[in-house]
């Protein structure tokens, strides 16, 4: 699990280096690390890391390290890979429905509606999901679709 | 050195013919041999153990017309019976319901260790294991290529030129005349009806456009394909199958304005589905009007994509290959013994 993990060290020589240790402790992989030094405010500098580590527990337990060590945590959050993908269905599905009760997993960031009160109602739908939940979206996706009756067109 | 009986003189029987005779001092050149000794159509057929003359049997149209020696009310399952051919082109209707009459051929002459070279898909819809066994215990060669895709060399490519690969994936487009008509709607704004008659209009269709638009035909090559490129063993009633009647030429102008044309598209990997597909314009799968197209991924060699032409008179060029692979094939055999 990739994490965002931003803090703030004081602005002294050797802090990188000390904060590092218990990310290794707790088995994180470092995937990069953003070192602001340019942002100081006063003395700190925030320092922003990817860090991959084995669970959630992990994290939390180098969290409460850092803070031990009076070190300041700005954001600590999941990096969660998304795909952007684009469906399109067509038939009388409730279209207003559909966007209203949403999709399991998935952001709809766009839609758009053609024809909406004929047999033929055509609906783009843009979405964004989970990477690792993909697969099992467009199942849901296409299952709705068929239990409405409409077809439904994903991309290959 | 060949004897040759061709099943069928259709379409594609009668271009073959044309073109074994244009193109006789290349096929003599690997067998000075060869000859056509018998041919059938649904009424009869035409034998002459020296081999008929191409020439007059280019120039017509039925066979009957070629000369007295046509047996009418012979069958094709008696001129096999003969056992003195050693292939059999087997051009007859495709029936994807039970193959016939092309299985029954193909059991018979691959029984008489007759090799069997064909472009009907329907034997090999329906029996694929039972006839490719067949053909193993009788040491015989069974080729299709023209099965599948017309004139695009899908088998032989990835039989003889991608020998320690694994596929992983089959994506194509397979059907021309659904292609031809998402092509009208994609590019002239038509809608799905007027671009069905006008792909019927100019002879595209099968008598039954159901055939073709309902997805039946793309789904019979699926078939066919991961059977023999994915080592599957399904049947026709294992694709789920959507066909394009339902896609709207709203929906085909939603998909352009994000980049994507709809296509009819066949996926095998670990589902074998036919269905009206999203493809991004710049993808390779991405061919228009009635050309088709097939986008492989393997575990070495990654992504390959073949584009041609999917039926017609080009088919020939696929079944003169295979007739020409079974010629070198079995005189190198003969020379080893
Ligand atoms: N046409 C294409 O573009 C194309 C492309 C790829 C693959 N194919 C496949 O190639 C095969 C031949 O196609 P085609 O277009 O040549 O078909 P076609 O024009 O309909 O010709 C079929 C031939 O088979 C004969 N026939 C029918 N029943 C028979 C029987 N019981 N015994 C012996 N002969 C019989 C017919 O005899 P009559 O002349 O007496 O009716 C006719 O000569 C089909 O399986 C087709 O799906 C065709």
């Amino acid at each position: 699990m990739k994490f965002d993990l931003t803090i703030a060290l004081a602005d002294r020589p050797g802090q990188l280096l000390k904060a590092l240790k218990p990310i290794a402790k707790y088995g994180g992989n470092i995937i990069s690390i953003i070192h602001e030094r340019e942002n100081p405010s006063d003395g700190f500098v925030p320092v922003s890391l990817v860090v991959d580590f084995p669970s959630k527990w992990n994290l939390q337990k180098t969290i409460s390290d850092l803070r031990n060590m009076g070190i300041t945590i700005i954001r600590a959050e999941e990096i969660v890979d998304t795909s952007r993908i684009i469906a399109i269905l067509v038939g009388k599905a409730n279209l207003k429905d559909i966007i209203q009760r949403g999709i399991k997993n998935a952001k709809i960031i766009g839609f758009e509606v053609s024809d909406p009160v004929s047999e033929d109602a055509c609906l783009k739908l843009e979405i964004e999901v989970p990477t690792r939940l993909l697969d099992e979206t467009l199942e849901n996706l296409r299952r709705m679709a068929e239990s409405e009756g409409s077809l439904i067109i994903l991309p290959i | 050195m060949l004897n040759v009986i061709i099943a069928g003189f259709g379409f594609i029987g009668r271009k073959l013919v044309r073109t074994f005779h244009k193109k006789i001092d290349l096929i003599k050149n690997v067998d000075s041999k060869f000859k056509i000794i018998g041919v059938s159509d649904s009424k009869g057929y035409l034998y002459n153990l020296n081999g008929l003359d191409l020439k007059r049997l280019s120039s017509v149209k039925r066979l009957s017309e070629y000369s007295e020696e046509y047996r009418e009310g012979r069958s094709t399952e008696e001129m096999i019976e003969k056992g003195e051919a050693n292939l059999m082109i087997e051009v007859t209707p495709t029936n994807v319901d039970d193959g016939e009459p092309g299985l029954s051929f193909m059991k018979a002459a691959l029984k008489k260790g007759i090799h069997v070279v064909t472009s009907n898909k329907g034997p090999l819809v329906v029996a694929f294991r039972e006839l490719t066994s067949l053909a193993k215990r009788n040491d015989c060669f069974l080729l299709y290529e023209g099965t599948v895709a017309g004139a695009i060399p899908i088998f032989s490519l990835i039989k003889r030129c991608l020998q320690g690969d694994t596929i992983r994936r089959i994506m194509g487009i397979l059907n021309g005349t659904t292609n031809y008509i998402l092509s009208r709607m994609y590019f002239e704004g038509t809608s799905f009806e007027l671009a069905l008659k006008e792909a019927r209009e100019r002879g595209l269709t099968e008598r039954d456009p159901s055939y073709d638009v309902d997805g039946i035909d793309a789904a019979c090559k699926a078939v066919i394909l991961a059977n023999a490129l994915m080592n599957r063993n399904v049947k026709f009633k294992d694709v789920k199958r959507t066909g394009i009647r339902r896609v709207t030429q709203e929906a085909i102008s939603l998909a352009k304005k994000s980049k994507f044309a709809i296509k009819l598209v066949s996926v095998i990997d670990k589902r074998i589905e036919v269905s009206p597909k999203l493809v991004p314009i710049n993808h390779p799968l991405c061919v228009h009007s009635t050309l088709n197209a097939i986008h492989i991924e393997t575990d070495l060699a990654r992504e390959i994509t073949l584009i041609g032409r999917g039926a017609g008179e080009e088919t020939v060029s696929a079944v003169l290959n295979d007739v020409l692979t079974v010629i070198r094939e079995t005189a190198s055999r003969s020379r080893k013994i």
